[in-house]
């Protein structure tokens, strides 16, 4: 027990900073970009990456245009860290699984024991590598870049049910809120006497007082902000306006229209060539 | 002129056995400053919440009786609509953080987002009601890195900046310091000048005494006593019935008994009690009470 907050709070603190955003304010032409076209270059990427049928595509979207892209955000340092720790090992994995273990026919690179990478697997298993380390990498220099509440208002202004934003804003906001209550209730069981030290089935026991009123804490608390944000005609059919700003631009339009044409392009070289 | 008018309402929660309002009749006029006292359990909260338009619209639960707040009468309007002339701020800071913001000024703006105030007007109510409360420096603070006061502060200028013609508050001062609360009532004071109605929920009866217009006592989902500070916050109905009230009234009373009491009327507030005391039994004897700085009296 005692290890998983800890745990949970060092890989909180680790990864994300300013309430759980991995946001970093830079003054950058990727930050100036409007959320919407950052998050069609995400998808743009990573469409083109998966559908196009040129096996090194993947390879060159991540030499030419994702690291590039972090460079322009300037944001390559927290970019490679979190490659460095977190996407090439998942995908470092991920290569030596399916190249050792998809069942290609083929020429054998080596045997040792009962593995037997193919030439085939491998090259396979480099194709999929490439693919996600684009997916993960693009998605995570968005989030380097792009503030959750501009994403969130520029969405709501577009039609997404403010709900939605809201419950995804909300949860970024109350999950630290929630992680240091449940510190307070633990540290005032364990005042109170709750053993935290001894064996395993009795420190899964103390986790029941912890429980109960961290659980019915929280639905009184979410019963509370329904009545607050109520208070403050959340539920309004108003339309609703906004404090900031999202820029808009025709740069912006262009490079949507841009990426819509290279998934286009994509698919039907895809469809052309099979 | 009654802004706020309760007829005979009373009010059971879903799945409890008794009443939380019973047969409250209750009229507050335009720019009236209500305070509404009452033990635990008295429901004081439940009044706030069917003032605000919580019950009916939020709370199920069995309601007779009519509400009306500027003409309109609660049942026939929806809850959106109504908070627009009614706001209500209550007791715990943290849970009224929309949590939908990253900073005081957005956390203010929150409400008037979503009745579609036009950004210019926004921001000038923002700045306007920050200063008012005197949170202008929190501006671009987290609301989740504030101090339980300040929070307090924030919540009641995010219903504040929407300029309701009625004003509900919940124990509104809870976790302030004297200092706090005192600037507080003031600005709630200075919203009734200017036309606001507030009828304010509040165990802290020595500011109610200085600030307040009229005083409900609750006591058991019923009014039990309703009138001036000086004369509900004394009464000795209030004081058998276990309400919390000032300690200067329980000295004055214990004063009164002994013949070290010159006045007619109990006090409320420091001041009146230092007024009022005589240092010698024969209640004849009053002027040598007075203390040149009004304190310092024990």
């Amino acid at each position: 027990m005692q290890a998983i907050w800890p745990l949970l709070s060092f890989i909180i603190q680790f990864t994300m900073h300013d309430r759980l955003s991995f946001y970093y304010f830079r003054d950058s032409l990727l930050h100036r970009l409007n959320p919407l076209t950052k998050l069609a270059l995400v998808f743009g990427l990573i469409l083109v990456s998966f559908i196009s049928p040129f096996y090194w595509t993947p390879h060159l979207l991540i030499l030419a245009g994702i690291i590039p892209l972090a460079f322009v955000g300037k944001v390559t340092r927290e970019y490679l860290n979190a490659t460095f720790r977190i996407i090439l090992p998942a995908t470092g994995f991920l290569f030596i699984m399916q190249s050792l273990f998809q069942p290609f026919e083929g020429r054998e690179l080596f045997r040792v024991w009962f593995l037997h990478p193919t030439v085939e697997s491998t090259l396979f298993a480099f194709r999929n590598a490439a693919r996600v380390f684009a997916m993960a990498s693009s998605f995570t220099i968005f989030l380097l870049t792009t503030h959750p509440r501009e994403l969130m208002t520029d969405l709501t202004r577009r039609g997404l049910p403010p709900q939605i934003a809201y419950v995804i804003i909300s949860t970024l906001q109350i999950l630290p809120q929630m992680q240091a209550k449940a510190q307070t209730i633990m540290a005032a069981q364990r005042s109170r006497g709750l053993d935290t030290q001894s064996s395993f089935l009795r420190r899964a026991g103390s986790l029941v007082p912890l429980v109960r009123p961290l659980v019915f804490g929280s639905l009184v608390e979410v019963e509370e902000r329904a009545i607050a944000i109520e208070a403050r005609g959340f539920t309004s059919t108003h339309t609703k306006t906004f404090l900031h700003e999202i820029p808009d631009t025709s740069v912006d339009k262009t490079i949507r229209w841009f990426l819509a044409a290279l998934v286009i392009i994509a698919l039907a070289l895809r469809i052309w060539l099979s | 002129m009654a802004i706020v008018n309760l007829q005979n309402v009373t009010y059971q929660y879903p799945l409890t056995d008794s009443p939380a309002l019973q047969n409250i009749s209750l009229q507050v006029n335009e720019g009236e400053f209500v305070a509404v006292v009452g033990p635990n359990g008295a429901g004081k909260s439940t009044l706030c919440y069917t003032l605000a338009g919580f019950v009916p619209h939020f709370f199920k639960g069995q309601l007779t009786g009519t509400i009306e707040v500027a003409g309109i009468q609660s049942h026939q309007t929806s809850l959106p609509e109504w908070v627009l002339n009614v706001g209500l701020a209550f007791q715990n800071p943290f849970n009224q953080i929309s949590g939908a913001k990253f900073t005081v000024f957005e956390e203010l703006a929150f409400g008037l987002e979503n009745i579609g105030v036009p950004r210019d007007e926004m921001k000038a109510r923002v700045e306007e009601a920050m200063k008012l409360t005197g949170i202008s420096d929190l501006a671009d603070r987290s609301p989740y890195s504030l101090s339980g006061g300040q929070q307090q502060r924030v919540a009641l200028t995010s219903i504040l900046v929407m300029q309701p013609k009625v004003l509900v508050l919940d124990e509104p001062t809870s976790q302030m310091d004297p200092i706090g609360t005192r600037e507080v009532f003031g600005v709630i004071r200075e919203m009734a000048e200017r036309g606001m109605t507030v009828i304010l929920v509040e165990h802290k009866v020595e500011w109610i005494a200085q600030f307040a217009d009229r005083v409900i006592a609750l006591h058991d989902g019923q009014v039990l006593l309703e009138g001036k500070p000086g004369e509900v916050l004394t009464s000795d109905l209030l004081a058998e019935k276990g309400f919390g009230l000032s300690r200067y009234t329980s000295v004055a009373r214990r004063a009164q008994e002994l013949g070290l009491w010159t006045k007619d009327t109990l006090p409320v507030t420091l001041d009146e009690a230092v007024d009022g005391f005589s240092l010698t039994p024969d209640p004849s004897l009053r002027s040598a009470s007075q203390s040149p700085t009004g304190r310092g009296e024990s």
